[in-house]
């Protein structure tokens, strides 16, 4: 065998095991009934869970709801996320320290950072809805029409950082020529900005944009800490649905099909954003 | 020397607000942790004597089995990572081997939902009777952790000057011997941060945990949602377990941020 073949080979051999298999036996458990308490007695069902999960109301609530959440989530990552690395690019005292503080959450345990926000925001236990009430002002952040908001925010929390680590590093690799260039020919902060800056900035915009959304997508731990999926099913967002399927109600072949739904929309996303990517390697 | 203008101060202010926005909730949990019961029913208050009756819990529960469970699974699916994916790293980055279609691959299985592949995992560990066991638990960490760890290393292995390789070449080192010894040395301290990076995603996940751990035996962030759900609220020992959890990967966190945008962005942008 080729030497490069070889190497490849541990890592091929760990992947079929651990991503290629599991993803074949999943996309045969969407097409029969499978019962995880029945010993695994499996019948063959065509497309029946498909049909089920896709004109099943709950399933199509809970998209737009996850899709809700990416994008508010993500646009807000984005514009704080680029505010505060614009903000630290030209950052001079405690410039380490205010970098790697700034970088942290997005390193914590995502269930504790939900269950910390679940009563950091609560109604009786809160900080924050106490010093609220203090100012006379009463806003419940679980509420109807409000909790998917929270948990938006509390992914801003968590993952801005990241928006600030890929932005901050694509800032400070542009090159300082055109930048210099515009201000000797005049032109204020605002325009540099618009003009030059976030032009050459696009390509790890674009990266880090879609890496979030990808993520966001995947939302679990937040809504497990806090809301369950309600008020009603408001906050239940197609992961938790997904395990709720699967593992509540023993529907592993619902769940399956529910999954490989998402994945055929996100393999869409991913094959935009590595067209992106290798015109980005090939700069 | 530039004026201090009033951009420069909106700057400052700016930055102060996002450090105490990362601040708060996280001082406001250590504070819990100290509280009694009593005290916890005042969110406002900051002065208050406090009490080591929530550490004393926490530390006498069975949360430390969890947390060295959680350690065992990380360790075992970062070094297999590791092996697998510097040899897979520097043969796709040296080499081109597959062209496109590898790194198509790795970046494709990055971001897998995990709920596609957790029944499988679940079905198959009934029916090997593996179900008992933490085994199910790090093969579907290896599902996420060897692809980000591969991903990371690419970058690495590619700022390495084919020169050294050349060299050593010449000097008489077979292939895998150039790598061994040659290679690898030049790329640790990037391993080195690929490894702690892919430790935090094993140590922070919580979906695989709750499903495919037992019951009786879960992994840290499992053990950390079970004081929410089943024994009611019990707010302070939760907040002690939380700070347990954040500490280590907060600590870890200092040492790969300098690298670890170049991991990310798989090489594509430099630290």
């Amino acid at each position: 065998m080729q030497f490069k073949n070889a190497m490849m080979t541990p890592l091929l051999a760990v992947m079929a095991v651990a991503v290629g298999f599991p993803l074949l036996y999943s996309f045969w458990l969407g097409f029969t009934s499978y019962q995880l308490v029945s010993g695994g007695v499996t019948d063959f069902v065509g497309l029946d869970n498909y049909i089920r999960v896709l004109t099943d109301r709950e399933y199509w609530v809970s998209m737009s709801a996850t899709a809700s959440y990416v994008m508010l989530s993500v646009a807000f990552e984005l514009i704080i996320g680029l505010t505060i690395a614009l903000a630290l690019q030209s950052q001079k005292w405690f410039k380490n320290f205010t970098r790697s503080f700034l970088l942290a959450p997005m390193f914590i345990t995502p269930i504790a950072v939900g269950l910390m926000f679940r009563f950091f925001l609560n109604d009786q236990l809160g900080a924050i809805p106490h010093y609220l009430d203090q100012v006379g002002l009463s806003y419940d952040f679980f509420g109807a029409g409000r909790a998917l908001i929270t948990l938006a925010f509390i992914d801003v929390w968590q993952w801005t950082p990241f928006m600030v680590l890929l932005l901050l590093a694509g800032l400070e690799s542009i090159p300082k020529q055109p930048l210099e260039a515009a201000r000797v020919d005049g032109a204020n902060r605002f325009y540099i900005f618009r003009r030059v800056t976030l032009p050459m900035l696009s390509p790890i915009l674009i990266v880090a944009i879609l890496l979030r959304g990808l993520d966001a997508l995947k939302v679990f731990e937040y809504v497990y800490a806090t809301t369950r999926g309600g008020p009603g099913i408001e906050t239940k967002t197609i992961q938790y649905l997904t395990y709720q399927t699967g593992i509540s109600y023993f529907r592993l072949s619902e769940a399956s099909a529910m999954a490989f739904i998402l994945l055929v929309i996100v393999m869409g996303v991913i094959v935009l954003l590595f067209r992106r990517l290798e015109r980005v390697n090939i700069r | 020397m530039r004026r201090f203008t009033a951009f420069d101060a909106s700057r400052m202010v700016l930055l102060l607000l996002a450090v105490v926005a990362v601040a708060l909730p996280l001082l406001w949990v250590v504070l819990a942790s100290f509280k009694t019961p009593a005290d916890l029913n005042q969110p406002g208050l900051i002065w208050f004597t406090p009490t080591m009756a929530n550490w004393t819990e926490v530390l006498g529960s069975d949360l430390f089995a969890a947390v060295g469970r959680s350690v065992l699974v990380a360790t075992i699916t970062v070094a297999i990572a590791v092996v697998v994916g510097s040899m897979g790293a520097y043969s796709i980055a040296r080499f081109q081997t597959g062209g496109s279609l590898s790194r198509f691959g790795i970046l494709a299985s990055q971001v897998l939902p995990p709920a596609v592949l957790v029944f499988p995992f679940l079905s198959v560990a009934y029916m090997l009777r593996l179900n008992g066991t933490l085994v199910p638990v790090i093969f579907s960490h290896l599902s996420f952790v060897v692809p980000v760890v591969t991903w990371f290393l690419i970058g690495f292995f590619a700022a390495v000057p084919k020169e050294i390789e050349e060299q050593a070449r010449v000097d008489g080192f077979n292939r895998f011997d150039t790598f061994r010894l040659v290679v690898l040395p030049q790329v640790l301290p990037g391993i080195g941060a690929a490894a702690i990076f892919g430790f935090t995603l094993s140590w922070n996940d919580m979906f695989y945990g709750l499903i495919l751990s037992p019951a009786n035996s879960t992994i840290l962030p499992v053990a950390i949602a079970g004081f929410n759900t089943f024994r009611g609220v019990e707010l302070g020992p939760m907040s002690a377990a939380i700070v347990i959890a954040i500490v280590p990967v907060v600590i870890a966190s200092f040492f790969v941020q300098k690298r670890l945008v170049q991991g990310i962005s798989g090489g594509a942008v430099k630290g």
